[in-house]
């Protein structure tokens, strides 16, 4: 990436000229609104609380704080994590009634694949196939639309 | 001042990578507000100017890169096939009507005619020649082969080609 690695092969003339040709093209002016926008997006941060800027912008004490907390946390977890499913297997065991709720959803989850199951079996082969091909379509149209859209609006406004 | 004093290589450095100026603005916003953040360092520095570049470099081609698999389609369409951006680009200027128009109308129609090169070949032509990458910096950068690197190349300046002889910077009898 420096200029011992340029052009060094004289007998490419087209390669020498159109390097010169590009590197004598002007720069290309900036926008006025990108200082505007710059300015603003400083300001805005500026304008942030501590606790939503980035960690290392943090007063000194908060950053030490949550360093602290951070690894209580983990130092935590750990054991916490093992005693929540020791005492998860008991209560399982138990059958305590605060788990009810585990068996009504993995019932309803099972009912609905039985009838996925049974609305599969019932329906000719055709129509599956023919639901398949249409919802293909569709997401290719779609697809399309979205990608003609964007090359309108966005690339060529 | 600062600000005033980089902004248009920053943007340039950014648009002829990206070729699009609305891409271009909100990287060279980022390249600012990174800047900012570096600014008791390169507020004095002379090499303020190569570091601002190389960041501009950097976040145009990882912006590229990032999403370049999610648009290449969208954008990319008409550019798919084998061989089919090997055309020049618009219809041919007569021979000598662009070296009529002043530099700044000149630079602008080279400009944008690198930005209209199909994205791989923009991207290594600027590479080279705008940025000082070598072949294979620019095969690395961008995960391609050294021989795909050198046609891209080769393709572009063939592209850009007529529109440089119309503007008379560089030889009306050249070939590619």
């Amino acid at each position: 990436m420096n200029e011992s690695q340029k052009p060094q092969r004289p007998q490419d003339l087209l390669e020498r000229q159109v390097d010169r040709a590009l590197r004598g093209l002007a720069p290309r002016r900036a926008p006025r609104s990108l200082e505007v926008r710059v300015i603003a997006e400083l300001a805005r941060r500026a304008a942030l609380p501590w606790w939503r800027r980035r960690i290392l912008q943090w007063p000194p004490a908060a950053r030490a704080a949550f360093i602290v907390v951070c690894g209580g946390l983990i130092r935590f977890a750990w054991p916490a994590t093992g005693w929540a499913i020791a005492e998860f297997g008991a209560l399982r065991r138990s059958g305590a009634p605060a788990l009810s709720w585990i068996h009504y959803g993995a019932a309803a989850v099972s009912g609905a694949a039985q009838l996925l199951n049974v609305i599969a079996g019932a329906l000719p082969m055709s129509w599956i196939a023919a639901g398949l091909v249409f919802a293909a379509m569709l997401y290719a149209a779609l697809f399309g639309l979205g990608a003609v859209a964007y090359r309108t609006l966005y690339l060529n406004p | 001042m600062f600000m005033r004093a980089y902004q248009d290589m920053v943007f340039s450095t950014a648009a002829r990578l990206a070729g699009n100026d609305a891409q271009a603005e909100d990287i060279a916003q980022d390249v600012f507000l990174k800047a900012y953040e570096h600014f008791d360092s390169l507020r004095d520095n002379p090499r303020a100017g190569g570091w601002l570049k190389t960041v501009a470099t950097n976040l145009t081609l990882n912006h590229l890169q990032r999403y370049r698999g999610r648009w290449r389609l969208f954008t990319e369409m008409h550019s798919e096939s084998a061989d089919c951006d090997y055309a020049p680009l618009d219809p041919p200027l007569p021979d000598t009507l662009a070296a009529d128009l002043g530099q700044a109308r000149q630079s602008a129609l080279i400009d944008a005619a690198v930005s209209r090169l199909p994205e791989h070949q923009r991207l290594a032509l600027a590479l080279y020649h705008f940025e000082d990458f070598s072949y294979q910096e620019i095969g690395a950068r961008l995960g391609v082969s050294l021989a795909k690197v050198k046609t891209d190349i080769r393709r572009a300046r063939a592209a850009l080609l007529p529109l440089l002889k119309s503007c008379g910077v560089v030889a009306a009898d050249l070939k590619d």
